[in-house]
C-alpha cells in the first residue's frame, strides 16, 4: 500500500494515475468476489452482470436524468443487491457447476437486455456524457484526486470486508464452503449465510461499476461483457483466493500488466487465461499463498480455556421419536422406528450394513427429510426442520466419514461449533480449547486438521459436537478404526460426558465396545425394529441372531 | 409448408448441437469435470474449418477427417493442461481451468481471425434439394447426416467395442476400473480427445450456415449445459434429445419473435428447470457419489 501511494503522489504520469483508478476499481469489484467465491465457494459468474448493472445505474441516471453522484451511487449499490437477492434464492440452492451455469445464464439475459434496449441503455452504442464524481460540491477532477477517491473506497470496502472474514461471519461462511452439511448441523444457516455472501459481493460489484462509468465518462454494453468477469475471476485467483489483500495486489498487477507488456495491447486476455490456468495448477493459493509461505507467520498463541455458561439440561426424557419412516425409491430404508432417549442415559443402535442405522440419525438431525413420523425434542416439534435449526434446539452428531476443513488448525475446526453462539471468534476458540481439554485432546489444537490420523480425527470431531452442549448427541461409528486401547478411552469419555446429562444415541458394529456401554439397544433390519431392551438380552434374541448370520442360522 | 422448412432447420441445428452437448456429457461422466472450454472448442473447430478451405479446396465433408484429428490433438493438450494436473483438487479447480482454456482460444482466435463473422465452405455443394414440394438446404440435410453418422459411431464405440467397455467403466468408477486393470488416465485421454472432436465437428457443421465468431463459445457452451440439463445430468441419449428440443425452441421462437427474445426464453427456461427440477426432466442419470 506504501508503495503504492508513493508511485501515485511522485512517479506516476497522468496515464499512470488513471491505470491505477482503473486498477482500484476492479480491487472493489475483486474484493466483493473473494467474499463470494474466495469465502463463500460459490463461483458466480453474474459478478459481471452487477459490475454492468451498477454502471448502467449511473450511466442512465447521470446521463439521461441529470442525478449527481450523491444520487447515483446509492442506486448503482442497491439494483444489483436486488437483483442478487430475487435470484439468488433459488440459485444458490444449486451445486457448483449448476450454481455457475445458472449465473452465467443470468449474465448473457442481462447483457441481451442491455443491447436490445436502446431507448433505455442506448444500446449497443451506450451513453455518452456521464458527469464525474461530485463530493460535497467538489467536482472531483481526474488524475491524482479521482484515483484518491477511488483507492479510497478500495480501502473502506477492503477494511469492511476484512474485517467480516476474519470475524465470525468469515469463519461460517468458510466452512459452509468446505463442508456445507457439517455446517448445517453445526446450528449455522447456510442459505442465509451464502445468500448474505451472494448479496453483499453484488453491492461491492455495483459499486465497482459505479465508479468504472465515472472514469470512462460513458457506459456502453463492454461493462457487462465476459472479459469483465474474466478479469475479476483471474485478479482474485492469481492474487490468492478469499484473501482482501489478494484482491487487491492481484488487481494492480493484473491491469498493469498490458502497460507494462505493450505488445501483449490487443491480446492481454489471453495472458490472463494463462496466469488463471498456471495460477490453478502450479499455486492454488495464489500470490498471498506463496508470500504466506516464504514468510510464514508465527502461529497465534492458543487462548486462555474457557468453560462455556452452563446449559439447563433437561431430565427425564430428552428426545422421542415416533413411527419415523423413509423411503429412497422403492426401499424403505426407515419403516416406522420410535425410540426415546433419556437425559444422561447411553442408547445403542445395532444392525446389520444398510439396516438404515445412518438413515436414523440423518432423518432426526434434517439431513435426510422423513416421509412418516415425529420428532420431538423436550416436548418440543422438530418434525421436518431444518438442520441448523434442530441443532439450535441442542441436537448434535458425528459422521461416519470423519470430515474436517483441511485447511484449518483443530482449533479452529472445533471453533465452528461455536461461531452459533458465541460474540467473537476468541470467545468460540476458548470454548473450543475447553471442548479439547474435556477430551483430553488439548495438545492438538494448534495442528493442521490435514496432518490428522483417523483416530485423531474422530475425537476433533467429537469435541467439535461436544462444544455445542447438545441436549442429544448422535455419534454414527465414533469406534470404527480405534485400537482397543483408544475404544477403552473413547468408552471412558461418552460415560462422562452422558454423567453431564447429555442423552447420547450410538450407532456402532463392535458389539464388545457397545454392549456394556450402553443401558439400552435397538436393533434395526431392513429399517424395522427388531429389537428394543436391555444390551444383556440382544445376544439370545432370536430375530437379531436370525437378521446377523442369516435366516436358516441356527 | 414454413412450418415444415422450419422443422428442417431446427432439427440440423439440433443436430449440431446434440455434437455439442455429446462431448460435454462423455468428459463429465468419465471425470465427473464440467468442461467449460466445451463452446469455445466449438468456436475453434469452426474457425480451423474457415482456416483450413484455403488450403484444402475441397467440399467440407473432406475437411471433416482433417479438423477431427486436429481437435482431438487439442483435446490432449487440454486434458494435459487443464485437466490431469487438477485430479484429486476440488472440482471448482477444473471448472475454472477450463474457463482459463477458453479465455485463451477466444481471444486467441480473435487475434488470429479478428471479430468479424466468419463462415466455413459447405459439406457438399451448398444448393438445395427439391423433396415433394418442400425446398430444403442442402447443407441442412447434410449436417444431420453427418451428426447422426458421428453419433452412431459414439454408440457403436462404446456399446461394441473393447476400447468402448473400458471407456465406459472408467465414466462408471474410475477406482474399480483401475483396480480391474483398466488404464485409467488413457480412457480419460481418450475421452477428452473424443468429446474435442465432436465439438470440432460441431464447429465446422455450424459455421457455414449460422457463422462464427471469437466469442460464439458462451452461448454455446450454455445451450450444451441446457440440454445436459434437461436430458437429465450424466444421460447421453437424453443430451441428444435436449439439444434437439432446444434448437426446435430456438428455431420457433426466433421465427415468430426474434433470436435474442428466443435465447433470453431459453436461459429464462434454464433457471426455472434448475429450480424446480435440478435433477433434470428426465431424472439424473450421474447420481452423485457420496
Amino acid at each position: 500500500m506504501g508503495a503504492l501511494l508513493a508511485y501515485a503522489l511522485l512517479y506516476a504520469s497522468p496515464y499512470g494515475l488513471r491505470v491505477l483508478t482503473v486498477a482500484g476499481v476492479y480491487a472493489l469489484a475483486a474484493i466483493g468476489f473473494q467474499i463470494v467465491f474466495g469465502l463463500g465457494g460459490a463461483l458466480s459468474l453474474a459478478h459481471g452482470a452487477f459490475f454492468g448493472l451498477g454502471a448502467y445505474a449511473t450511466g442512465i441516471l447521470g446521463s439521461q436524468w441529470g442525478w449527481s453522484f450523491v444520487a447515483t451511487f446509492p442506486v448503482s449499490l442497491l439494483v444489483p443487491l436486488l437483483l442478487a437477492l430475487v435470484v439468488g434464492l433459488p440459485v444458490l440452492r444449486l451445486e457448483s457447476h449448476y450454481f455457475a451455469l445458472a449465473t452465467l445464464g443470468i449474465a448473457q439475459v442481462v447483457l441481451l437486455l442491455a443491447v436490445n434496449s436502446p431507448g433505455l441503455t442506448g444500446g449497443a452504442n451506450g451513453l455518452p456524457g456521464v458527469p464525474g464524481i461530485v463530493l460535497f460540491g467538489w467536482a472531483v477532477p481526474r488524475g491524482l484526486p479521482l484515483a484518491s477517491v477511488v483507492w479510497a473506497f478500495v480501502a473502506l470496502g477492503g477494511a469492511l470486508a476484512w474485517r467480516l472474514a476474519s470475524g465470525r461471519w468469515g469463519r461460517a461462511l468458510t466452512l459452509v464452503r468446505d463442508d456445507p452439511l457439517a455446517a448445517g448441523t453445526l446450528g449455522l444457516d447456510v442459505g442465509g449465510l451464502r445468500l448474505a455472501a451472494f448479496a453483499l459481493s453484488a453491492v461491492y460489484a455495483g459499486a465497482a461499476g459505479a465508479l468504472a462509468v465515472h472514469t470512462q465518462r460513458v457506459v456502453s454494453p463492454e461493462v457487462l461483457e465476459f472479459p469483465v468477469m474474466v478479469s475479476v475471476l483471474t485478479i482474485a485467483v492469481v492474487g490468492g483466493r478469499g484473501r482482501v489483500a489478494g484482491a487487491i495486489l492481484g488487481a494492480v498487477l493484473l491491469i498493469h500488466l498490458p502497460e507494462w507488456f505493450r505488445f501483449l495491447e490487443r491480446s492481454y486476455l489471453i495472458v490472463y487465461g494463462a496466469a488463471l490456468l498456471v495460477t490453478m495448477v502450479l499455486m492454488p493459493h495464489g500470490l498471498t499463498g506463496l508470500l504466506d509461505r516464504l514468510f510464514p507467520q508465527r502461529p497465534r498463541p492458543l487462548p486462555r480455556v474457557a468453560a462455556p455458561s452452563v446449559v439447563a439440561r433437561p431430565s427425564g426424557p430428552v428426545l422421542r421419536v415416533e413411527g419415523l419412516g423413509k423411503a429412497f425409491g422403492g426401499v424403505r430404508a426407515v419403516d416406522g422406528v420410535s425410540l426415546t432417549l433419556e437425559a444422561g442415559s447411553i442408547t445403542g443402535l445395532i444392525g446389520p450394513n444398510g439396516s438404515g442405522k445412518t438413515t436414523v440419525i440423518n432423518l432426526i438431525s434434517g439431513l435426510e427429510r422423513l416421509d412418516q413420523g415425529r420428532i420431538l425434542l423436550s416436548g418440543r416439534n422438530l418434525t421436518g426442520q431444518r438442520p441448523d435449526r434442530i441443532a439450535r434446539a441442542g441436537v448434535a452428531r458425528t459422521f461416519q466419514a470423519v470430515s474436517l476443513p483441511e485447511g484449518a488448525t483443530v482449533l479452529e475446526a472445533v471453533a465452528t461449533a461455536r461461531l452459533e453462539r458465541d460474540r467473537t471468534v476468541a470467545e468460540a476458540e476458548a470454548h473450543a480449547l475447553w471442548a479439547l481439554e474435556c477430551l483430553g485432546a488439548a495438545d492438538l489444537a494448534a495442528r493442521p486438521c490435514a496432518d490428522l490420523p483417523a483416530a485423531l480425527r474422530r475425537r476433533v470431531e467429537l469435541a467439535r459436537a461436544l462444544a455445542r452442549q447438545p441436549a442429544v448427541l448422535l455419534l454414527d461409528e465414533p469406534a470404527a478404526g480405534l485400537t482397543d486401547a483408544e475404544k477403552a478411552d473413547l468408552a471412558g469419555h461418552l460415560r462422562a460426558i452422558a454423567a453431564l446429562g447429555t442423552a447420547l444415541l450410538v450407532v456402532e458394529h463392535d458389539m464388545g465396545f457397545l454392549l456394556p456401554l450402553a443401558g439400552h439397544v435397538l436393533c434395526l433390519d431392513q429399517g424395522r425394529t427388531l429389537y428394543d431392551g436391555p444390551p444383556d438380552g440382544v445376544r439370545n434374541d432370536p430375530a437379531v441372531v436370525a437378521a446377523y448370520l442369516g435366516e436358516g442360522a441356527p | 409448408m414454413i412450418t415444415l422448412q422450419l422443422l428442417v432447420n431446427g432439427i440440423a441445428l439440433g443436430a449440431a448441437y446434440a455434437l455439442v452437448a455429446l462431448g460435454f456429457v462423455l468428459v463429465l461422466n468419465a471425470t465427473s469435470a464440467v468442461n467449460f472450454a466445451q463452446g469455445d472448442l466449438v468456436m475453434a473447430g469452426g474457425l480451423l474449418a474457415v482456416a483450413l478451405a484455403p488450403v484444402i479446396p475441397l467440399p467440407g465433408i473432406a475437411l471433416l477427417p482433417v479438423v477431427l484429428v486436429l481437435m482431438a490433438a487439442l483435446g490432449l493438450v487440454l486434458a494435459l493442461a487443464a485437466y490431469l494436473p487438477l485430479r484429486g483438487r476440488p472440482p471448482v479447480s477444473v471448472f475454472i481451468s477450463t474457463i482459463a482454456v477458453g479465455i485463451i482460444l477466444q481471444n486467441g482466435a480473435s487475434v488470429l481471425f479478428g471479430p468479424e463473422p466468419r463462415a466455413a465452405p459447405p459439406l457438399l455443394s451448398g444448393g438445395t434439394i427439391q423433396l415433394g414440394g418442400l425446398v430444403v438446404a442442402e447443407q441442412s440435410l447434410a449436417i444431420v447426416v453427418v451428426a447422426a453418422l458421428l453419433i452412431a459411431g459414439q454408440q457403436w464405440l462404446f456399446g461394441r467395442t473393447q476400447l468402448g467397455r473400458r471407456l465406459r467403466a472408467t465414466a462408471q468408477d474410475p477406482e474399480m476400473a483401475r483396480a480391474c486393470g483398466v488404464p485409467v488416465t488413457a480412457m480419460i485421454l481418450v475421452t477428452f480427445a473424443l468429446g474435442t472432436a465432436y465439438a470440432g465437428a460441431a464447429g465446422l457443421l455450424l459455421a457455414n450456415r449460422y457463422f462464427v465468431t471469437p466469442t460464439a463459445g458462451g452461448d454455446l457452451i450454455l445451450k450444451a449445459y441446457i440440454a445436459v440439463t434437461i436430458g437429465g445430468w450424466g444421460s447421453v441419449p437424453g443430451a441428444v434429445v435436449g439439444a434437439l428440443l432446444i434448437a426446435l425452441f430456438e428455431v420457433g421462437v426466433s421465427s415468430v419473435l426474434s433470436y435474442p427474445v428466443a435465447l433470453g426464453l431459453l436461459y429464462a427456461t434454464l433457471l426455472a428447470i434448475l429450480v424446480a427440477r435440478p435433477q433434470g426432466l428426465f431424472g439424473e442419470a450421474a447420481r452423485r457419489r457420496a
